[in-house]
């Protein structure tokens, strides 16, 4: 049996930094599954990718667009997950044990990302019109005094500087988090439960900067004389939502189709995933307003014109829908316990949620190139086509590891986790 | 419906005398875990007018008493909070837009938006109170006096003894009977207390 693990050849380092430690993992945790359930999802990501491209040919602007969305989806979501399992480990949660290891295949998702994101650079001009260089010429009759005023910074090659530090930093976290993790199922070190505790103390500070600033240079910035600070609060709101639900749903996955983990998750776990659904759905409610309201009670118009465009047209429909189906029906639903205990209905909540999520984003960023809301074709088979690819790192990185931390301290407790009636 | 109320005092817990003026059998178990085989007994057996008392909360009693979730106070707390929701939604509408409108730099009298954190603080607290006031009543509380006290040892209740009690006012209840029972579960001691405050070991 091998004591310790090993990195694996270059490309696979993108989706998978560890060889399989499959042959360590105790017959219960181990993933028994074929290749199909990662191959699925990546083939029909490629596919969906594939046709996409065909509107990139006829339509580039809207093809930008809808893949930073996409692609905006799967980051925050991932970042959520960083989040998440920060902070499990920082408060030594016990309950979360078990389905940590779901949460780190999650986590390990930004080297795949950022390749996922290179085509994004070549629609900086149609995406950022603050890359647009005639706004910086004093003589020309696009000069824009305002946005001049901000090219300290924002400006290219900066930016791309921004993105390379904040790619740096998430990996390296996650990283550590992964392998460390990894290592403790191949052989149980006292050492390893402080050095991701550790870990967890100096990068929450990190990811706490790294993802406001990221929201600000990716998102907020598309509409570049706008600006909001709390923003990067808004941006991580639905990333934790969209990360809780993504974890809850693979585990449900696991379970009912793989016929795995069975008896290891329970629904004491299912009723605490959905409290974290539901405390994060009232968060994103909670911030969303609060940047509504301020500036709702200032009326200052170049503050209030990012919410006037989203409140007309037909752009105010999906303002609506944002409030009912993103929170009002998400909250009613999720706050009875037996709703939190039952598989089927954190299922399909887990899917609605993610959706919203989606469309929350799409909220934030289609109304600077269209002047009504609904939808393009495009924006549905970028997302689905990017989540396609993901959801197949995510099932490969399952597939070759003990789908528990099986080394953890704090297993056996997780495994008895009961809830306080 | 001398019945009905009986019935609805006995479902939070406060049990009436019978006939005779007994309240009921208070027995006393060494310790939580004979506690809780009693108490799963004496509800296997078909008593349903009865409860225990320990210095602290024991894990699993709940299901052994067969008392189930207290889905009660989650609804109480529910019309809480809407009618607290509601309430803040009135009461702002009210006070700016109909008995004292101000105009205040030009905003209209009354809007949802600025009004949400009102209504939001009066949802929490009107849940809040709904929870308070619903537990108390789900639990039959404040009730200053129970024939129990009657007990000098029922002061141990408190402190190290588990007590179980089985009121007279079940159906199943029969003295000599309900006695033997409890002696057969392992209680140590066992006693008979009655309105008039008299004890029988």
């Amino acid at each position: 049996m091998p004591d310790s693990i090993n990195r694996s050849s270059l490309l696979k380092w993108l989706v998978d930094p560890v060889q399989s430690t499959s042959g360590v993992a105790k017959r219960a945790y181990r993933f028994v599954g074929d290749r199909r359930a990662w191959l699925v999802p990546m083939a029909l990501g490629v596919a969906l990718l594939a046709i996409s491209l065909l509107g990139l040919w006829e339509s580039p602007d809207d093809f930008f667009f809808a893949y930073l969305v996409g692609w905006s989806f799967l980051l925050t979501t991932a970042l959520g997950g960083l989040f998440f399992l920060v902070f499990n480990h920082l408060t030594r949660a016990h309950w979360s044990v078990v389905v940590n290891r779901i949460n780190e295949a999650l986590v390990w998702a930004f080297p795949l990302l950022l390749l996922l994101g290179l085509p994004l650079l070549f629609g900086m001009h149609d995406l950022y019109h603050w890359t647009h260089a005639g706004l910086y010429d004093p003589g020309s009759p696009q000069y824009d005094e305002i946005l001049a005023g901000k090219r300290a910074y924002l400006n290219t090659p900066f930016w791309l500087v921004r993105m390379g530090v904040y790619f740096a930093v998430w990996t390296f976290i996650s990283y550590r988090l992964y392998t460390l993790s990894l290592r403790q199922d191949v052989r149980a070190d006292p050492e390893i439960p402080a050095a991701l505790r550790s870990t967890s103390a100096w990068g929450l500070p990190l990811l706490a900067v790294t993802t406001a600033f990221a929201s600000y240079d990716i998102l907020m910035s598309t509409d570049p004389h706008w600006f909001s600070t709390i923003f990067g609060v808004y941006f991580f709101s639905g990333g934790a939502l969209g990360a809780v639900a993504t974890i809850t749903l693979v585990s449900l996955l696991l379970q009912r189709t793989g016929g795995l983990l069975q008896g290891v998750i329970t629904p004491e776990h299912y009723h605490d995933l959905g409290k974290y659904l539901f405390g994060f759905v009232i968060f994103w409610a909670y911030i969303a307003f609060s940047q509504y309201m301020l500036y709702w009670y200032g009326g200052i118009p170049e503050e209030t014109v990012w919410f006037q465009h989203r409140l007309q047209g037909g752009w105010a429909w999906h303002s609506a829908a944002l409030v009912v189906f993103h929170f009002l029906i998400p909250f009613l639903m999720l706050l009875p316990q037996a709703t939190k205990r039952a598989g089927t209905v954190m299922a399909v909540l887990s899917v609605w949620l993610l959706g919203m999520h989606w469309f929350d984003l799409h909220w934030v960023v289609l109304p600077v190139l269209r002047e009504s809301g609904g939808f393009h074709w495009l924006d549905f088979t970028c997302w689905l086509g990017l989540t396609g690819i993901f959801a197949g790192g995510l099932m490969y990185r399952l597939s070759r590891h003990p789908l528990v931390p099986q080394g953890h301290p704090s297993l056996h407790d997780s495994l008895q986790f009961e809830n306080m009636q | 419906m001398f019945t009905l109320i009986q019935d609805l005092k006995a479902q939070v817990g406060i049990f009436e005398s019978d006939a005779d003026q007994v309240h009921g059998l208070l027995a006393e178990f060494p310790d939580p875990g004979a506690l809780l085989h009693a108490a799963e007994a004496v509800r296997a057996e078909g008593y349903r007018h009865f409860d225990t008392h320990s210095p602290f909360p024991i894990h699993g009693m709940d299901e052994a008493m067969g008392l189930g979730n207290a889905v009660g106070v989650g609804v109480l707390t529910f019309f809480g909070g809407i009618t607290g929701c509601v309430v803040a939604y009135l009461l702002q509408w009210w006070t700016a837009a109909v008995d004292y409108p101000l105009n205040i730099s030009g905003k209209p009298f009354f809007a949802v938006e600025p009004s949400v954190p009102i209504m939001f603080e009066l949802t929490v607290l009107f849940a809040a109170f709904g929870a308070v006031a619903g537990m108390f009543a789900l639990n039959g509380l404040p009730r200053p006096y129970n024939p129990l006290f009657y007990s000098d040892r029922f002061r141990g209740a408190t402190d190290d003894r588990f007590f179980l009690h089985i009121a007279a006012s079940d159906d199943e209840f029969d003295v000599e009977d309900s006695a033997a029972m409890l002696q057969r579960l392992g209680a140590h001691h066992l006693e008979l207390v009655k309105d008039d405050g008299t004890v029988d070991a």
